[in-house]
């Protein structure tokens, strides 16, 4: 159960109440002038649009009470919002009341316009104050038609519309009332049905989120474990094969070297896969990232500087843009750090000999953008979607580096999100590929995950 | 430093005897301990220059409690510790970040395990020369 979007969501249906009696209203002023002045019904125009003007000023409250509540946004008091709610249809039901009995009472075939307070009770309401209002209103019809009938208010007769004033006719009277009670009262109870019945559906979904959320974490746990585990056993291989691979204890035939180094070369990529993997599944189950001022630029010169030897060995161009008003952003610095190297060490990789590659650092409102750009393989069309998907690896990077991981663009948007940014790629495979992420300066611009 | 006294101390005898061997490459005397009793007690026993210490020994903060024991000891705060550490990937804290916070964790130098050869002698020669 979340009770604050629970309270969300009933305020807005407490706006929309409000956003309905508004048509209401000009519907009853231009109903009135219609039947008044083109059917020439005989109707007290005056109280009814004396009425339409009242409903006015009490939809006008009834805004001003609930913007009242709902102004501090977080805290939405549920029981008050439901009284407002409670309130409005019982007041409703006595304006309509009123209304019929300015426009002919009995005679008058708005009665059955009760029937949506009912279907409107029963959506917003518990079942008990469904019946309750359902209740009132066959009482307030009720005692209007009896009080008509016995003459104690005035009867204002429908000419025009009925043949003949039909508030003394007993049977008419008996019947109409009764077609009304049973309708009121099996709208409500065929209404509460299907509400509970889609309430109870919407929670089962709900807790069934809440099970495949828990369900994720367990496996991510189980990831967790078993990687850790695998690189102990990986870490203690990895260190004794460099030790006989090194030489360290004796040396070796021809053979068994060769054999020796490729065994390392394999631990040691083996070891990076799985070392991603369980830097991924960590980030997954870590919701805190420690975060803190620091500066881009530096961070993005660093990553730069790591990978130049590499991009020199390939004689590429790398150049770098950073706008001048760039510097202090908030967020964690290594994982920052690490996330630009790779997709500068990414850009390396699939970008041929002689290749260029530009980063670019645009400062916008309030958040920072960054872009690195090659003039690599790029990406086929229908796999560009596919990039950031864990263990994901397009067709053409596969022949360039057959053994990559398929993590690394999975970690870099984990990273991204979690400080509450964007990243995307544009790519066009043959001409390159221009990898963007956004990051937001401060603190308070980031999103709540 | 020629022939420097360094003690190893790891719970993994693999790894723990694989270090060894690198070290004794370049003529260090290597000690190995399994665990923190035994490492505290080879420690007064042999006074090692340098102290190789795995964070993750069966009891997790074991490697995290014999640092602190020892650089509080007047006796052997001078001892330089290099901690080898695979343990950013059950906590997610990034050691290397905070090293150099003495009251946090005091050590020397952090390595990720596994450690390359030339990468760990680099290390333990740097560390090494510090020493007056």
């Amino acid at each position: 159960m979340e009770p604050v979007l629970q309270n969300t969501r009933f305020v807005q249906r407490a706006y929309w109440l409000i956003k309905l009696r508004w048509i209401a209203i000009v519907s009853v002023v231009v109903g009135t002038c219609f039947c008044s002045n083109v059917l020439a019904i005989a109707l007290h125009d005056f109280a009814l649009y004396g009425i339409a003007i009242l409903l006015a000023l009490y939809n006008v409250t009834m805004l001003l009470l609930l913007n009242h509540f709902t102004k501090d946004n977080n805290e939405v008091p549920y029981t008050a919002v439901k009284k407002i709610i409670n309130f409005q249809i019982s007041a409703d039901l006595l304006i309509l009341t009123v209304l019929l009995h300015f426009s002919g009472g009995i005679e008058n075939p708005f009665v059955f316009y009760f029937i949506f307070h009912m279907i409107i009770a029963s959506i917003l309401l518990s079942v008990r104050e469904s019946y309750l209002q359902a209740t009132f209103a066959v009482l307030l019809f009720g005692l209007l038609i009896l009080l008509e009938y016995l003459q104690i208010v005035p009867h204002y007769c429908l000419r025009g519309f009925v043949p003949r004033c039909l508030h003394r006719d007993g049977l008419y009277i008996l019947g109409t009332f009764f077609v009304f009670t049973t309708a009121l009262y099996l709208v409500v109870y065929m209404t509460s049905y299907i509400a509970i019945r889609l309430r109870q559906a919407e929670q089962a979904h709900k807790e069934d989120n809440i099970l495949l959320r828990e369900k994720d974490r367990i496996k991510d746990e189980y990831v967790l474990r078993v990687t850790h585990d695998i690189k102990g056993h990986l870490a203690a291989i990895q260190s004794c094969l460099a030790v006989v691979a090194n030489k360290l204890v004796g040396s070796l035939g021809e053979r068994q070297s060769d054999f020796i180094n490729r065994a390392h070369r394999r631990t040691k990529k083996l070891a990076g896969f799985v070392g991603m993997l369980l830097k991924l599944t960590q980030m997954r189950l870590n919701d805190k990232l420690e975060m803190d001022d620091f500066s881009l630029r530096n961070t993005i010169c660093s990553a730069v500087a790591a990978v130049e030897t590499k991009a020199e060995d390939k004689s590429m161009i790398l150049k770098h843009n950073i706008e001048p008003s760039v510097d202090k952003i908030f967020g964690n610095q290594l994982s920052i750090e690490e996330m630009v190297t790779n997709l500068l060490l990414n850009a390396i990789k699939y970008t041929p000999e002689n290749g260029t590659i530009e980063i670019d650092v645009k400062e916008n409102t309030d958040s920072v953008l960054v872009e690195i750009a090659d003039t690599g393989i790029g990406i086929p069309k229908d796999e560009v979607g596919k990039v950031f998907d864990e263990f994901f690896r397009a067709g053409n990077a596969r022949k360039v580096d057959k053994d990559g991981t398929g993590l690394g663009l999975s970690i870099a948007k984990q990273i991204v999100q979690r400080h509450g940014g964007n990243i995307w790629v544009d790519s066009e495979e043959g001409v390159g590929s221009k990898f963007s992420f956004t990051l937001p300066k401060t603190n308070s611009s980031r999103s709540i995950s | 430093m020629e022939n420097a006294k360094i003690l190893i101390v790891d719970d993994d005898q693999d790894i723990t005897e694989a270090l060894q061997a690198i070290l004794e490459s370049e003529q260090y005397t290597v000690l190995t301990a399994a665990d923190r009793t035994e490492g505290m007690e080879k420690i007064r026993t042999n006074k090692p220059d340098l102290v190789i210490l795995d964070v993750m020994m069966s009891a997790w903060q074991d490697g995290f409690e014999m640092a602190r024991a020892l650089k509080k000891d007047p006796e052997f705060k001078d001892t330089f510790i290099l901690m080898l550490t695979a343990v950013k990937d059950r906590t997610g804290i990034d050691f290397k970040s905070t090293a150099g916070d003495p009251n946090w964790l005091p050590v020397d130098g952090f390595l990720d395990k596994p450690v390359e050869p030339e990468i760990l002698l680099a290390e333990v020669k740097k560390l090494l020369s510090k020493k007056t």
